[in-house]
């Protein structure tokens, strides 16, 4: 070891760095405490923390870390931990259910798009479940994931929602999230929040068409199917072929989602309608799936995820998102391929067309300022 | 006094609001909410408007009212001070209750 010690001290930082992550499992401890004291003569705290990073970030591409803790009905997060990666199933099902949803969502991210987790840097994936008393919702707290149990405390003729972890969609949502915060970082009102919701939408019908191994054709483009229970007249939360429909009921009301512009809502609740207008780039891009045929991650996965990790910013428009999603299945798939066609197509239906430096714009805008249209 | 609860926001994005009346209330009941309410010392919270929400996370706007004071606070399920926590679990509870 010691011999390994003086060779690793002439190697500069960031080579050890990279033995660390990819070495074999002799070399990366070497390094690492090569790494460590060197940086330990130099004093450097910042520095002593980022091989604690390095360590903590120094899994094998495409191997999975998951951990489930349970809050116990309250609001301490994360809780108890209570299954942690390769451990048993649980006599639990939500923590069971938790467990398996964000490993199919890792393995769509990873096996279709090359993604090492939420961080694309082998982050751990962290849930809660049994958050609070009769939690109707999920959600991602910038760190981790939290279920409720929905109304499974209450008499069965008074529920209406099963518990969060139920909807393999909704846990691949809440994840995308996660994936969002470290790219585009969408910011989370008006135009840009609905991107940010439609992201996850996306990924997340993705996340169970991928599962069970449906074509675009063959999948119901329903978010949060099972959710609800049979009081409800609905068939999940939200629609994506066709927003607006998915449930309609005398106490939770009617779906409000717009497909299409036209019917773009304006309002200061849920931070400018996020989840409410999200309808419309959501149908985009189940249009777009459509059109292309097959399993609807491999064509226009690629290409909304391309959007999201490499065009999309924090205060992008729907009309950007449009110009982008089309730029991306430009480079991808090659200009005026048929998947850039099934793009424009998308946005087309939901009333947004594509604008900017493409070869048809440009003629138009040349032709306009002749006067010749 | 009254109490008025809301909560938006969510994976739904749905609305859900509360509005109770203690006066008008069971005595044992308002007197628990009384109880909840002085553990909160909801006058001794900021009246910020609310912060940016996380993604899916409910947000919470709670006011009291009576002829001498009115009074709302905005908060959230990561943000809420634990001395709010026990109101607001019991307005969410009641809210719930009542949407049937």
């Amino acid at each position: 070891m010691h011999t390994n010690h003086s060779i690793f001290c002439i190697i500069p930082p960031y080579m050890l760095r990279e033995i660390v992550q990819n070495g074999s499992e002799t070399q990366r401890v070497a390094a690492l405490q090569a790494l460590y004291s060197s940086e330990q003569m130099r004093g450097q705290r910042r520095v002593v923390k980022s091989i604690a990073d390095i360590m903590a970030e120094a899994v094998p591409a495409g191997n999975k870390q998951r951990a489930i803790y349970n809050a116990n009905n309250g609001s301490q997060l994360p809780g108890t931990l209570v299954r942690t990666e390769g451990s048993p199933p649980s006599m639990d099902p939500a923590v069971n259910e938790a467990y398996d949803g964000s490993g199919v969502t890792y393995d769509l991210f990873f096996n279709a798009y090359g993604r090492n987790s939420l961080d694309n840097n082998g982050m751990k994936i962290d849930s809660t479940v049994h958050y609070l008393k009769g939690y109707d919702n999920a959600f991602w707290d910038g760190n981790q994931i939290v279920y409720g149990d929905g109304d499974e405390d209450l008499p069965v003729a008074n529920r209406l929602f099963n518990r969060f972890t139920i909807a393999l969609d909704v846990i691949g949502h809440e994840l995308t999230h996660g994936v969002t915060q470290f790219e585009a970082n969408l910011a989370y009102w008006d135009q840009s929040g609905a991107l940010n919701e439609s992201m996850s939408d996306v990924f997340g019908s993705l996340a169970k068409q991928y599962q069970r191994n449906q074509s675009a054709d063959q999948a119901d483009w329903i978010i949060g199917e099972g959710l609800f229970t049979s009081n409800v007249n609905g068939v999940g939360i939200r629609s994506m072929k066709a927003p607006g429909t998915a449930y309609d009921d005398p106490v939770l009301g009617k779906d409000p989602q717009p497909a299409h512009m036209k019917d773009y809502v304006s309002t200061i609740d849920d931070n400018g309608g996020v989840h409410i207008n999200s309808g419309i780039p959501n149908r985009a891009f189940y249009v777009t799936a459509l059109e292309l045929g097959g399993f609807a991650w491999e064509k226009a996965g690629r290409i909304w995820y391309k959007t999201l990790t490499d065009k999309l910013q924090e205060r992008s428009t729907f009309q950007q998102a449009c110009d982008l999603t089309f730029a991306a299945a430009g480079e991808i798939f090659g200009t005026n391929s048929l998947e850039q066609q099934a793009v424009r197509k998308g946005w087309d239906a939901v009333g947004i067309s594509v604008s900017g430096a493409t070869p048809s714009g440009c003629l138009t805008a040349v032709l306009n300022s002749f006067g010749l249209t | 006094m009254r109490i008025i609860y809301e909560r938006s926001g969510g994976f739904m994005g749905l609305k859900s609001s509360l509005t109770i009346d203690l006066d008008e209330l069971p005595l044992d009941q308002a007197e628990a909410l009384r109880t909840l309410l002085g553990e909160a010392n909801l006058i001794s919270l900021s009246e910020d408007p609310p912060a940016r929400s996380i993604p899916d996370g409910f947000q919470y706007s709670l006011t009291i009212e009576s002829e001498e004071v009115k009074h709302t606070v905005f908060t959230s399920d990561v943000t809420m001070p634990a001395s709010l926590r026990p109101l607001i679990d019991e307005l969410s509870q009641l809210a719930r209750m009542r949407r049937h």
